[in-house]
This record gives C-alpha cells, structure tokens and sequence, in this order.
C-alpha cells in the first residue's frame, strides 16, 4: 500500500513537471533515439533518489538539479545507446504535436538551435534563466555563486542576442 | 532583440507542452519497475567480456597455485611467491575497478551541478589511479619459473647476471610506470597508448571537462 502511494506521488510529480524533463532533453539530445534514452534515465535517477528528496527544496529544483546533471553525464559516456542495458524503443512522451522545436525558422526553432550549441554548463544555466528561476535558485542548482550566475548570464545574453539576430537576418 | 524577449520565446512552448504532451504512464511504471535490478548486476552486463576474462585469468592463477601448493616442495618456491604477488595484484586491481565502477554507476545525481559533475569526472580519473597497482607485476614474471633445484647454485655467473639484469629491469620498468600513471601525463603519446584499451578516451574527457568546470566556477572567467 506505501509503495502503490509512493509511485502514485512520483507519477503525479513527474506528470507536473515534465515540461522540464521534455526541455531539458530537447537541448541536450539532438538525436531522437537518445532523447528517448535520456528521458528514461532521468527517470530512472529520479526515482532512485526519490527518498532522499530534500523539502527544502521545490520539487522543480529537485528535479533541475538530476536532470542536468544526467543530461551532462549522459553524453560524457562513450556511446549512449550501448550504456542502457534495456533501451525503451517508445517515447515515454506522446505528442499530439510534433512541431515544438524542430521547425528552425521560428524564433523559438532558432533560439532552440542556439542553446543546443553552447557548452554543457552553458546550456545548463540559460535553461534555467529562461525559466525565469531567480539568481538565486540558479545558484543552488547549479553550485556557483549568484554574482556568477548574474555575470555568466550577462555574458551568454549578449551572444545569444548576436546569433539570434544574425540566424534571423539570414 | 531585448532580453525579456528571449524569455517570451521560450515560453511559447510551455502552453503547447502542457496541451499536447502526455506521459505513457505504463511505460513510465516499466521503467521505474527496473530499479529493482541490481546495481551490480548492470555493471556485469555492461562490462561483461572485461568482468569474465578478468575471472578467468585470476581462477586459472588460483588454481596453479593452490596446485602448487598442494604438491609443495622447494623446487616451487619462486612460483609459489611470483604468482601470489600476481594473484594479489590482480584481485586487488579487480576489486578497485569493480568498486569505482559500482560508485559511478551509484552516485546520486541529487547535487548541485558542479558538485556532482566534478565528482563523476575524479571518479572517472581515480579509475586510472587505481590501475597503476596492475604495473608492480611485471617483475613477478621474470621470477615464476625459477626453481630451487637449479638457481641460483646449479647455473653460471652469466645466467645470474643476465637474471639480475632482468628482473631488476623490470622492478625499475614497473615502478616507473607506476610513478607515471597519471592524469597529468594524458598529454603525452606513449601514456595515452598505454590507456586507451582501458577507457583512454573517456579519461580524457574527464579530465578535460573537470579543466573546463573548474575555470566555470571562477568568478572573473
């Protein structure tokens, strides 16, 4: 009965949040047969730490700080695919639309593009700052000073505003 | 293009994400049913080949000694110490890249980004550290088939000499390469050679990724 309960709480948390899983994905995996590794990986992480979930933290937090950092993790390993014994060959998310970012011609294509061509760390960051997470929320998921977090953030804007208008213009 | 436009963009996707997409919940149940899976039991089909012949190789040595050793006489004494040197080495060597494999596969992704990042890549390194102890063996094999019957008594001068030379070699060979076998030599040819059939490359990134989150964390970089 507890552990019918725990699964039911961890499926409504994902199910709330997997609008973080689907992101986070989307910019660390540009292949789609990864994407649906990575997903299941940051599951399967998720779950296994579901015990020592920390209240003092949001669940969104929570659920930043394992997904970046097995999306990081992820890609440091020599061949994804071959690392998961039992690769899911369904998506574990089901689109009704499959347009959200693959079209390169819309803003949101082109900002996607130039996300998925920063540095893992980089990337990291600017995924949060477009969430709109306060400095200092940032600063805990990611480990750096919030005076960092605002002077990297300073920095990545501008050349995100350099290649935005540069990709629109072509 | 304002700043706040960014956050505009981005946003767009939220309300297509929350309409059309959905969780295959059965699969997500499956996949989190396959926690139940050992930890090491990953770790075995992952590395399985590596794992069977590293087995293999320590069973056959186990068994010439405890052959050794049951039929004991003096004429064995050399093989005796020279393969439980071995032996040891070996499971020693093992059980480290067993137990660093278990750590990374074990980590708890719950950290700050760094935190976790930095340790995934010293484990990563601590691999190779721990597989420098693989390099005091080789003297061991320039001394196994030697007997008590025969050396040192029973040959001439130049066989000793050529038996000293030999083996304090080696002795000097192993010891040097153990002093060198670190991540700091990853920018040398003969070291990266000598790594590459145990996880060269991904070494490499590691040490290369711990470089570049290292220079993140700095405050002016």
């Amino acid at each position: 009965m507890k552990d019918k309960n725990r699964t039911a709480n961890f499926l409504v948390i994902v199910e709330n949040n997997k609008g973080i899983l689907f992101k986070v994905a989307n910019s660390y995996c540009l292949n789609i047969e990864d994407r649906k590794d990575l997903v299941q990986e940051i599951i399967l992480q998720l779950w296994k730490s579901f015990d020592s979930y920390n209240e003092k933290f949001k669940y969104s937090t929570w659920i930043y700080r394992i997904s970046l950092n097995v999306a990081i993790s992820f890609y440091r390993k020599e061949s994804s695919r071959k690392r998961i014994s039992n690769p899911i060959t369904t998506d574990i998310f089901d689109f009704s639309d499959t347009e959200i970012s693959d079209e390169k011609e819309t803003n949101l294509g082109i900002l996607n593009h130039i996300i998925s061509e920063l540095n893992d760390l980089n990337k990291a960051l600017m995924l949060l700052y477009l969430e709109e997470k306060s400095y200092k929320e940032i600063s805990e998921i990611i480990g750096i000073t919030e005076t960092n977090v605002a002077t990297k953030i300073g920095r990545i804007k501008n050349i995100l505003k350099k290649e935005f208008n540069q990709l629109k213009i072509q | 293009m304002e700043n706040i436009e960014f956050i505009h963009i981005w946003k767009e996707q939220n309300v297509k994400i929350e309409k059309t997409l959905t969780i295959n919940k059965l699969l997500l149940k499956e996949t989190i049913g396959r926690k139940a899976e050992s930890t090491l039991n990953g770790l075995v089909k992952l590395k399985t080949a590596g794992i069977v012949a590293f087995i293999f190789y320590i069973l056959i040595l186990s068994y010439a000694l405890f052959y050794a050793i049951s039929n004991s006489s003096s004429a064995s004494n050399y093989f005796i110490v020279s393969v439980s040197a071995i032996a040891l080495i070996n499971i020693k060597g093992f059980a480290d890249y067993i137990k660093h494999l278990a750590w990374t596969k074990n980590i708890n992704y719950n950290g700050s980004i760094v935190e976790i990042q930095k340790q995934l890549s010293r484990l990563q390194l601590s691999i190779i550290d721990h597989a420098k102890i693989m390099c005091l063996q080789f003297p061991f094999f320039t001394t196994f088939y030697l007997s008590d019957n025969w050396f040192p008594q029973n040959v001439g001068l130049p066989y000793i000499i050529f038996q000293i030379i030999l083996t304090g070699s080696f002795i000097y060979f192993s010891f040097w390469l153990y002093k060198n076998h670190k991540p700091e030599n990853l920018n040398k040819q003969w070291f990266r050679n000598l790594i590459a059939g145990s996880g060269g490359k991904s070494v490499e990134k590691a040490i290369e990724f711990y470089r570049e989150i290292e220079e993140f964390e700095k405050e002016n970089s």
